[in-house]
């Protein structure tokens, strides 16, 4: 196993579900930013897409008064992560800054992890990833292209990090508030998606995190753990308990 | 009947023809495969733990497009031309190569990911001067690059090549290691020196790259490798330093 040291870091995320218009930017934004291989029809209709964050839309109540609710569903980089223990060569564990890793040269492509995932954000390769030829130079040189029979999934932009990280070292101070941004973060219109260090209790996502709205996903009923935090819709009539009722 | 039985028919006893013939065709067959398949083991093996066999050429630097000698560039050792002697210089002294800083070429070693392989205009930049009387390759590099401003890049053919499951960043490495010269037995004990100069910690990986007519992979760069230094000198081995 790996040796695990300490670490100033403990990456998290908060998600304003409040502020979500459910634009799909971050969707976007992930797609070009991780490499991910282009959704086409076919894939749809043998529901095997590649999203590693999706926005899941509900509808409330009946027609006149109808509602729609979005809710940003990722990876929640689970500090008890259901993924993790099943996979039989290590190739998805959680590293001491609170992410949960995927290494793609070692995965062997079991499936294990998303079938032990409740939040369905995994995703296999069944095929080699292609792109049109006009795309091809717009690939991030920072990520690698999954190739076929590996599974991939949200990794917290972990490219941005380390050089975030780099940058710090080389400076010889600790990351800063705000000085990493994921994809999905930094293309959300409505600021809805915060990224930061839940370990340093000054960050604007500790702070957000200890709010009265906050819930994590599942967390009651499945005890994952998870990083990612969401804000409750503030609803126009306060109900009591409504927050509970996300979870 | 006891005539019969004490004279069994002899045709029947000892192996058939065919089998004789066949077994040592077998045999020899399947020594052949087997001593086939273990050429190609141990060579597979070899290669995969440490750099390839010396035979059939397979050690080989890669040809280049350009004979760019990094023994006249960055080394400092007396220059010898394609006999063997020493090249004299116009005053009847002996020629010795330029000892550039790796950094004179190689920029953005220090402050990015890549090392960096200059433009044909920094070449350019001191053969439309140097060295373009005696050599036809150079004239023509110094009038392709002044008749044309924009030239297409040089097509290198790589030497160190690391998988593409690997992120390496050469900044933070050379920061390190100059920084922490007794860390590759750059004795800072002898020299007294807390840092040392960027292109004296290349050699680390890279070998001698000044003593090189051809450059070529001299260090095996297997993850062993890597992470044995990282261990060495208490950086993170965690997967996802470098597997992203």
């Amino acid at each position: 196993m790996v040796t695990q040291q300490d670490s100033p870091y403990n990456w998290g995320m908060v998600v304003d579900i409040d502020r979500c218009t459910g634009c799909q930017a971050c969707v976007l934004a992930c797609q070009v930013e991780n490499n991910v291989p282009l959704n086409t029809e076919n894939l749809y209709k043998q529901q095997r897409i590649y999203s590693w964050i999706r926005i899941e839309r509900y509808w409330e109540g009946d027609f006149p008064d109808v509602k729609a609710r979005f809710i940003p569903i990722l990876c929640q980089q689970c500090g008890n992560a259901p993924c993790e223990p099943v996979c039989p060569v290590y190739a998805t564990y959680h590293n001491n800054e609170g992410m949960n890793v995927q290494i793609y040269n070692r995965c062997v492509g079991t499936r294990y992890c998303a079938n032990g995932c409740p939040y369905h954000v995994r995703f296999f390769n069944y095929w080699e990833p292609v792109w049109p030829e006009s795309l091809r130079n717009q690939l991030n040189p920072d990520v690698t292209v999954r190739s076929r029979g590996v599974m991939e999934k949200c990794s917290f932009c972990v490219h941005r990090i380390r050089r975030a990280e780099r940058k710090a070292r080389g400076e010889d101070r600790l990351v800063m508030d705000g000085e990493i941004q994921s994809a999905c973060s930094q293309a959300c219109p409505t600021d809805a998606l915060v990224f930061g260090n839940l370990n340093d209790l000054t960050s604007r996502v500790s702070k957000m995190s200890k709010d009265d709205r906050h819930y994590k996903l599942l967390d009651d009923k499945l005890g994952t753990d998870p990083n990612v935090v969401y804000l409750a819709r503030v609803e126009e009539k306060v109900e009591e308990g409504a927050a509970a009722a996300h979870g | 009947m006891s005539t019969a039985q004490t004279d069994p028919p002899p045709a029947k006893s000892g192996t058939p023809t065919w089998v004789k013939v066949l077994v040592p065709v077998i045999a020899t067959g399947g020594l052949a495969v087997t001593g086939v398949v273990v050429a190609i083991l141990v060579f597979v093996l070899t290669a995969w733990l440490n750099l390839p066999l010396p035979v059939f050429g397979f050690d080989e630097p890669p040809e280049q497009p350009i004979a760019f000698p990094h023994t006249v560039h960055a080394g400092t050792d007396v220059l010898m031309d394609i006999n063997g002697n020493p090249r004299i210089a116009p005053d009847n002294s002996q020629l010795t190569g330029l000892g550039l800083d790796c950094t004179f070429c190689h920029r953005t070693v220090t402050t990015s990911g890549t090392a960096g392989v200059p433009p044909v205009q920094l070449c350019s930049f001191c053969h439309r001067v140097v060295g373009s009387e005696d050599r036809a390759g150079l004239a023509q590099l110094r009038d392709i690059t002044f008749l044309e401003p924009f030239v297409d890049a040089i097509n290198w053919q790589r030497v160190h090549r690391l998988p593409d499951s690997v992120r390496f960043v050469h900044d933070p490495h050379i920061r390190f290691l100059s920084n922490h010269p007794a860390a590759i037995g750059n004795n800072d004990a002898v020299t007294g020196l807390a840092s040392v100069n960027p292109s004296q910690v290349c050699s680390t990986c890279h070998g001698s790259v000044a003593t090189m007519e051809k450059v070529k992979q001299v260090e095996p760069l297997k993850m062993g490798q890597c992470v044995n230094c990282h261990r060495d000198n208490n950086a993170p081995v965690d997967c996802s330093t470098c597997h992203f």
